[in-house]
């Protein structure tokens, strides 16, 4: 096993390179086919934006509200944390009580950021 | 199945490094060109993707865990950076109905 | 290291008394947290210690250049009165911010290890991002918070493709273990282009930090655009602590590669010299001269940079501390008086030696201090200076800087022709007991260094 692991040439890659370009190839040549044979009839309501069989309400390029912005920015922010969790969950064993405890105080920062946005009232929707 | 790191010190280091060089010049030529704030900021972002890129394929080519710790950081690093920026472009956004930089002019010697 | 848990603990608790109805507390509490940083951190003198797998070292320079941030923080925080007055609701934040990014500063100064300066440059400039922007309505302080992001975010882009060089070339990022792989390539001549080019990074990240010539057009526009109060901080505790990390980065890693960044440093700081004072004349508004000011000071730390003996730690420090306290006096002064006369050029002085004869006189001393007037501590800050780059022979760069600080003398003393010399352009501007009780010490810190420099010049 570990032979063929330390041979892969550059050249190895063709089969992907391949595949890559038949790919592309099947689904230029879908979208250029169904164009050309497909027959074009134009209506009112065939162009209407199909929504679920719901008549379409408004433009689709609205602002989006502050809210869903904020919510997001504070995922970006929590999501990001576990990355921290994650190779102290494989090493939980190694790391021993100290590491638990380091990863409590951790936790505990994180948290008192987090009932310090709730308390600011950020996720207050209206 | 084989080890990470040996599957990453299969392909030549010189591949890293010119590939994150190359990620990395071109989300310098975007930083300079690009005229939208939120756009400059993606190729920041790519900047640090590329540093992200050849940390971990030198800490692979090293055996060495370290290289990899800073990716951790500078993932982290990168997220609290995202949230200040995003909310100043928003704040920017909110004052002036635009994200582009060319507006920004109130400020010149 | 006890200085960055208390700070970390006090931020949080701030930022939670911050949702107490009495915005008036909080000030004392904040001054009463930094004095007690202050004091914890100076017993730890002379007790070397290392902390995280030897990632931080607290020893006597790291202890010396906290104490230089934290008495920065404390003599801006009175300046704060106005933001209190108002009742800005944020008030609690700014300041939590502001003991934030100590913790960042303190990291910067103590590091050992370069993903400690990373993460302390980041906390520090992520701190300052959000406090350039602070005056969310003025489209001034927008445009400055955002300049300062973008220029800021990608230097540290640069700056981390450095690191990662460096890594790839020495194969550690403790900054001894890099020194002794950096001196053992550049002996024999065998330069890695890898550390070449992580050097030249890494050195184009910090110069953007520290604002150095030519990595300096962000500095006059954000520093204009960012709040004064927030200004008097960052160009302060910034500078003081990016040069801390900037000179420790240098004098243990690259000691042994000085043949490669040596010119490069050199004409930095020639550059930065000119650009600094010159750009400086050109200004007709104070708080941009104060801002090119900056500058042109970061260009003489740059010689003790150079210089690079066992003198220049010493300069570095005695002329971060009296050029904070200097800068600190003068950008709080133009706080008092910008927000009464509602005007950052030099005419909104104009008269104040009539006015407000305390004001004036304290402007007088820290401007006499940062040109390098004898008696004030920033002539010795730059007599340091310049002895310890004359060991190294560096003569035709300290008679260099000197002509830029015979320049300095004309703008410096610009404000103190329109204060003693020209019709008052307003009424007298208050000033409250807190701001006064720092002016004054201030005043009596500089003669202190001016006088007995003794005192603090040969503690490191």
């Amino acid at each position: 096993m570990e032979t063929t692991a330390t041979t892969h040439l550059p050249s190895d890659y063709l089969p992907i390179l391949i595949q890559f370009a038949a790919a592309l190839g099947f689904v230029i040549f879908a979208i250029v086919v169904t164009h050309l044979i497909g027959p074009k009839r134009h209506s009112k309501v065939k162009d209407a934006a199909w929504e679920c069989g719901v008549e379409s309400v408004g433009n689709a390029r609205t602002p989006v509200s502050y809210k869903y912005f904020m919510t997001a920015i504070l995922f970006v922010i929590f999501d990001v944390e576990v990355i921290f969790l994650y190779p102290w969950a494989v090493n939980f064993r190694g790391l021993g009580m100290e590491g638990f405890i380091q990863m409590i105080v951790f936790m505990t920062m994180l948290m008192l950021g987090f009932y310090y946005v709730i308390k600011k009232g950020i996720l207050k929707w209206e | 199945m084989n080890e990470i790191p040996e599957v990453i010190r299969t392909i030549p280091l010189q591949y890293y490094l010119f590939f994150s060089s190359t990620l990395f010049v071109i989300g310098i030529i975007g930083v300079l060109t690009r005229r939208n704030a939120i756009i400059i900021f993606m190729c920041i972002e790519l900047m640090l993707n590329a540093v992200n890129l050849l940390l971990t394929a030198f800490s692979a080519y090293r055996s060495d865990a370290n290289g990899q710790v800073f990716v951790f950081f500078i993932m982290a690093v990168a997220a609290a950076e995202v949230c200040v920026g995003l909310a100043i472009i928003v704040m920017i956004y909110r004052n002036l109905r635009s994200t582009d930089i060319n507006i920004l002019s109130n400020l010149k010697w | 290291m006890n200085s960055i848990i208390l700070l970390t603990s006090f931020g949080i608790l701030n930022l939670f008394i911050g949702f107490s109805k009495s915005k008036k507390i909080i000030m004392p509490l904040v001054l009463l947290f930094l004095a007690i940083v202050f004091v914890v951190n100076l017993t730890g003198w002379n007790d070397t210690q290392t902390y995280f797998e030897r990632m931080l070292t607290i020893d006597n320079f790291a202890i010396a250049f906290t104490a230089v941030v934290v008495l920065t923080t404390i003599l801006v925080l009175p300046f704060s009165q106005s933001y209190i007055d108002q009742q800005n609701d944020s008030l609690a934040e700014y300041y939590s911010l502001l003991l934030f990014s100590l913790v960042g500063a303190i990291m910067m100064v103590a590091y050992e290890n370069l993903l400690m300066l990373f993460v302390g440059i980041e906390i520090l400039s992520i701190s300052m991002y959000i406090l350039a922007g602070s005056d969310k309505k003025n489209l001034k302080s927008n445009e400055a918070g955002l300049k300062y992001f973008l220029m800021g975010s990608f230097a540290t882009g640069i700056l981390l493709f450095g690191i990662v060089l460096i890594y790839g070339a020495t194969g550690t990022f403790y900054i001894s273990e890099i020194s002794s792989a950096a001196t053992a390539q550049s002996n024999n001549e065998l330069t890695s282009p890898l550390l070449g080019m992580g050097l030249l990074f890494t050195l184009i990240g910090i110069s953007f930090k520290v604002s150095a010539a030519p990595f300096h057009f962000w500095t006059p526009d954000v520093y204009e655009g960012t709040p004064t109060f927030f200004m008097a901080f960052m160009s302060t505790v910034v500078k003081a602590a990016g040069f801390a990390g900037f000179y420790k980065l240098m004098s243990v890693s690259f000691a042994g590669a000085q043949n490669i960044w040596f010119p490069t440093l050199i004409a930095m700081a020639v550059v930065t010299l000119a650009i600094g004072n010159i750009g400086a004349v050109a200004q007709n508004s104070f708080k941009r001269m104060m801002a090119y000011s900056s500058i042109s000071h970061a260009g003489y730390l740059m010689i003790a940079l150079l210089s690079f003996n066992d003198r220049s730690e010493n300069a570095i420090f005695f002329y971060s501390l009296a050029y904070s306290v200097s800068t600190v006096a003068a950008l709080g002064i133009l706080k008092l008086v910008a927000d009464q006369r509602d005007d950052v050029s030099y005419n909104a002085f104009n008269g104040l030696g009539r006015t407000n004869p305390l004001l004036a006189a304290v402007m007088t001393i820290s401007m006499c201090s940062l040109a390098g007037i004898p008696l004030t501590g920033g002539f010795f800050g730059k007599l340091f200076i310049f002895s310890a780059a004359l060991e190294q022979e560096l003569l035709w760069l300290i008679i260099v800087a000197i002509l830029m600080a015979a320049v300095g003398f004309y703008y410096y003393f610009r404000v103190i022709i329109a204060m003693y010399m020209r019709e008052p352009s307003g009424d007298r501007v208050p000033v409250g007991s807190v701001a006064t009780f720092a002016l004054i010490f201030m005043t009596v810190l500089t003669f202190v260094l001016g006088i007995a420099p003794g005192l603090l010049s040969n503690i490191l």
